[in-house]
């Protein structure tokens, strides 16, 4: 088995599939680096972005993702020996959520399988994973080929995205279910499409070569001229991943390839990711482990809080009674569609189970003078955002 | 037919590990894939090492006199199988102004500065090496997570250490990771004596005196008894002690595979031949690759377990040589060890060469007589990489005894016309007919990265393998390489301990 390895890229961010019309968008140019690609943060306001996820549809160019293929007659079993979840029960043409963890339990990082076919899978993920493969496949019967830079990948978002999608020639879509996979032909191309994605909203990526890209950019935005579609940076799928309760590696937790100091990596229990792991499946990495973690109960847990009033609460310390220093937050929003006051935040474990008087204190800059207050938080369900529109099928037409 | 153990290998340590578990009651099974047990010390097969198509008595790996741990020795009470009481054997540094002859703590044939100086450097030493040895006898401490049992063992090590004295203690610290060749020509100057201590620190592995870490190796020989036995009375009392405790030794059975129940426990092991043995308890005395990624299988590992594996360092370059001879050499006493490493820059030079594929152009060695009907000069020859320029030929296989017969007619004159016949194991040999990967006799490199609680990598050096029941006991263990006896002592020791626990 030998991996291909990417070619080295130009010094600097490189320019994505969709560059040049979301150049021709960006009037903020706003940029940032994402995996050495160009991507944008705002292109027009950070609040038209945010709601065109909520009211309309949006594009969002996903290319930068670390994307693996793992193919060959063991694919099965490298993948259900990487991930914690049990992949056997994944039919070809289904996606799944999972994590995959080091020998010690630890998280090394999330990300999304598509099972292609019996003997063929892709991996999409935020951290470059290819030698962790390559560990992982050694001795199976497999290629583990890095596609991040042969596959462009766009993330369609938002209520009216499946008509968006059926108005561009892609007859059917709406009869895809959540974490379906299906292919379209249009025009000359190829599109698999999935309906998965990071707003918790209806929504669909689509897969394609990169001499497809701007050809299906310009598809999807005449389809979506009546339906409000719109080109999004990454500062609103920010938001809209917050309300949706989706987690963030290097934001909420260090992947364990990740951290320096020891005691930074961070388990599935502690990231309230239990349901991701099946004990019950033969040996995977991290196994053993995670099995004598299971039986003990996490120092400390990753929640959703709930806090009064409309500060959103940035890197903020939790409190209990308003005195003992229980946990910090690692991701804040005043959430504008469900009006209410959030933050991802890590807890120790005895309030976490407690949950009652609970506090943080809030940091806020008027004209260069810093105030502090506290406010009251509880801990509420993690995902706040919660829309029958992410599994009604088929979804409403527009 | 149920066992209570199954040790896999009956080389020296699983040997030691089946009389230990014998000793604590257990019925113990001990399987092994040759004709014959030993291992390494093991008698040899016939023809071995006399290349293609050739005959010969057989070239046995461990040809020297060795002796076990003390701790080993008096453990098993060996001297009750006719482990007799050893002999002390000098060795005779060849130079070419007269050899040198160095006993424990000696030097016959330098100047009486030198002498002093070598006298003094040996007893440095054996001091420093005196807290290593406190080590050697146990499970390595534990990288994270000491138990209560651990950390008063590492408190007394503490002490002991401690005891050394402010400039012993100094010193210890200042060797330990540093280089042999500064060691030596600082304390010796150089010389046949220098040349002949850095032969023997360096001995088996793919390191060059001038290596970093190569102290420790030294350190850790000079821990060990300064005594030797021939290898056939060393095994033959170990069989006895296996036996009279009730251990069964089966030979010519190959194990295949591991078996590792639904409960993630070792449950006995399965013969290439498809025979199953089942036991709750398994010791594996083979490489940590083999039994990791052969025996047990990466089905059953975390991903990090299967790359240390892979990557362990475990380059041999040493090659053993019998010599058959018309006649004794009468420069070389019977019982005496002849090494011809002139200098400090002839074992460097030596390693240069084998450090980039190539054979040495003089090889350094080590060479003692075998008596018999037909008298044998056993040579071990290093600087010999694993496969020069890719593979072995006959070409190169004669390059190498050409050259190492050269070396040995300068310090034994005449020796060349007396050489009846060769033969040869290079590492490539010893990797193919003892399963060693890259041939190397110390089941990995003997180096700071591979030693203690690192021994063979991390997670698995304290004996046991990440599933229950399953433990490693060979030189690839703590303490390690050489013939000690310490990984079987001490892995059956694990063994019993954590069944304790479990019952």
């Amino acid at each position: 088995m030998t991996p291909a390895i990417r070619q080295p890229e130009p010094l600097g961010l490189v320019p994505g599939p969709f560059h040049d019309r979301i150049a021709a968008l960006n009037r903020q140019q706003g940029w940032t680096g994402w995996m050495g690609h160009a991507s944008p943060t705002v292109l027009d306001t950070v609040e038209f972005e945010y709601f065109a996820i909520r009211n309309g549809t949006t594009l969002f160019d996903i290319s930068p993702m670390n994307k693996y293929r793992i193919a060959g007659p063991d694919a099965e079993a490298v993948v259900n020996r990487l991930v914690t979840r049990d992949i056997r029960k994944l039919k070809p043409g289904r996606v799944a959520y999972a994590i995959w963890c080091n020998a010690e339990g630890n998280v090394v990082d999330d990300g999304t399988v598509f099972r292609l076919a019996p003997n063929e899978f892709r991996l999409c993920c935020q951290e470059p994973q290819l030698g962790w493969l390559d560990d992982v496949a050694w001795g199976y019967d497999v290629t583990i080929t890095d596609d991040s830079a042969a596959i462009a990948a766009l993330a369609v978002q938002g209520p009216t995205s499946c008509a968006v999608l059926k108005a561009a020639g892609l007859a059917g879509v709406e009869e895809l279910k959540p974490f379906d996979i299906r292919s379209f032909r249009v025009e000359t191309h190829d599109i698999m499409v999935s309906r998965t994605g990071f707003t918790g909203d209806l929504g669909y990526e689509l897969w394609m070569a990169p001499g497809a890209a701007l050809g299906l950019w310009d598809r999807l935005m005449e389809a979506g001229r009546v339906r409000g579609i719109r080109a999004i940076g990454y500062a609103a799928v920010e938001m809209a991943r917050i309300e949706a309760g989706f987690l963030l590696p290097r934001v909420d937790f260090l992947s364990s390839q990740t951290h320096l100091r020891p005691g930074r990596a961070r388990n599935p229990y502690e990231l309230g990711l239990d349901w991701l792991v099946a004990l019950d499946k033969p040996h995977f990495n991290g196994r053993r482990a995670l099995l004598a973690l299971s039986r003990q109960r996490p120092a400390r847990r990753l929640v959703t809080i709930e806090i009064d009033r409309d500060k959103p609460a940035h890197h903020a310390f939790v409190y209990h009674r308003k005195r003992r220093e229980v946990g910090f937050v690692t991701s804040a929003l005043w959430s504008p569609t469900v009006k209410r006051n959030i933050a991802c935040a890590w807890i120790e474990a005895p309030w976490v189970q407690d949950g009652g008087d609970l506090w943080v204190e809030i940091y806020r800059q008027r004209e260069l003078t810093w105030n502090r207050r506290m406010a009251r938080a509880r801990i509420v369900e993690r995902r706040v955002f919660d829309s029958a529109r992410r599994r009604a099928t088929p979804p409403a037409d527009f | 037919m149920s066992w209570d153990a199954i040790v896999v290998g009956a080389g020296h340590n699983g040997l030691v590990a089946a009389a230990r578990l014998g000793q604590a009651g257990r019925r113990v099974l001990l399987l092994e894939a040759l004709e014959g047990p030993g291992g390494l010390l093991g008698a040899p097969a016939a023809g071995q090492g006399a290349g293609s198509g050739g005959t010969g008595p057989g070239v046995r790996i461990a040809a020297q006199p060795t002796w076990l741990n003390p701790i080993v020795t008096m453990g098993l009470g060996l001297d009750r199988y006719g482990l007799g009481p050893g002999v002390a054997q000098p060795t005779r540094a060849w130079g070419p102004d007269g050899p040198v002859t160095l006993t424990a703590g000696s030097a016959l044939g330098v100047a009486p500065e030198t002498a002093a100086a070598y006298a003094a450097l040996h007893a440095r030493l054996r001091r420093l090496a005196g807290p290593l040895a406190r080590f050697m006898g146990r499970t390595p401490p534990p990288l994270n997570g000491a138990g209560a049992g651990d950390l008063l063992a590492l408190a007394l090590d503490g002490l002991a250490l401690r005891r050394l004295g402010r400039a012993d203690m100094r010193e210890l610290l200042r060797i330990l990771l540093s280089n042999v060749w500064d060691l030596l020509e600082d304390s010796l100057g150089d010389g046949p004596l220098a040349g002949a201590l850095a032969f023997d620190a360096t001995l088996g592995g793919a390191m060059g005196p001038r290596s970093p870490g190569t102290v420790l190796p030294l350190l850790y020989r000079l821990a060990g008894a300064p005594r030797g036995a021939d290898p056939e009375i060393l095994i033959g009392a170990l069989l006895k002690a296996v036996a009279a405790t009730g251990g069964v030794l089966r030979c010519g059975a190959p194990v295949a595979r591991i078996l590792v129940g639904d409960n993630d426990r070792a449950e006995g092991v399965q013969l290439e031949s498809g025979e199953e043995f089942r036991a709750p308890l398994v010791l594996s005395n083979l490489h940590p690759r083999r039994t990791l990624t052969g025996l047990l299988g990466v089905a059953h590992l975390d991903a990090e377990d299967v790359r240390r594996a892979r990557l362990m360092a475990t380059r041999g370059m040493a090659a053993r040589i019998d010599l058959r001879l018309a006649t004794l050499p009468e420069a070389l006493p019977a019982g005496t060890r002849l090494v011809v490493a002139p200098r400090l820059g002839a074992v460097e030079a030596a390693f240069d060469g084998a450090k980039y594929g190539g054979l040495p152009e003089r090889p350094v060695l080590e060479a003692v007589l075998v008596p018999g009907a037909v008298p044998r000069l056993a040579v071990t020859a290093t600087f010999v990489p694993h496969a020069p320029a890719g593979s072995w030929t006959g070409k190169s296989r004669g390059t190498l005894e050409t050259r190492v017969v050269a070396a040995l007619d300068e310090a034994l004159p005449g020796l060349r016309s007396e050489v009846t016949g060769i033969e040869t194991m290079t590492p490539d040999d010893i990797e193919a007919r003892y399963g060693l990967p890259g041939g190397h006799w110390h089941h990995g490199e003997f180096r700071t990265d591979q030693m203690l609680m690192l021994r063979p990598f991390a997670r698995v050096a304290r004996y046991r393998l990440p599933v229950a029941g399953l433990y490693l006991c060979g030189a690839g263990s703590h303490p390690g390489g050489d013939i000690t006896g310490l990984p079987g002592w001490n892995a059956a020791g694990q063994a019993l301990k954590d069944e304790g626990k479990r019952r």
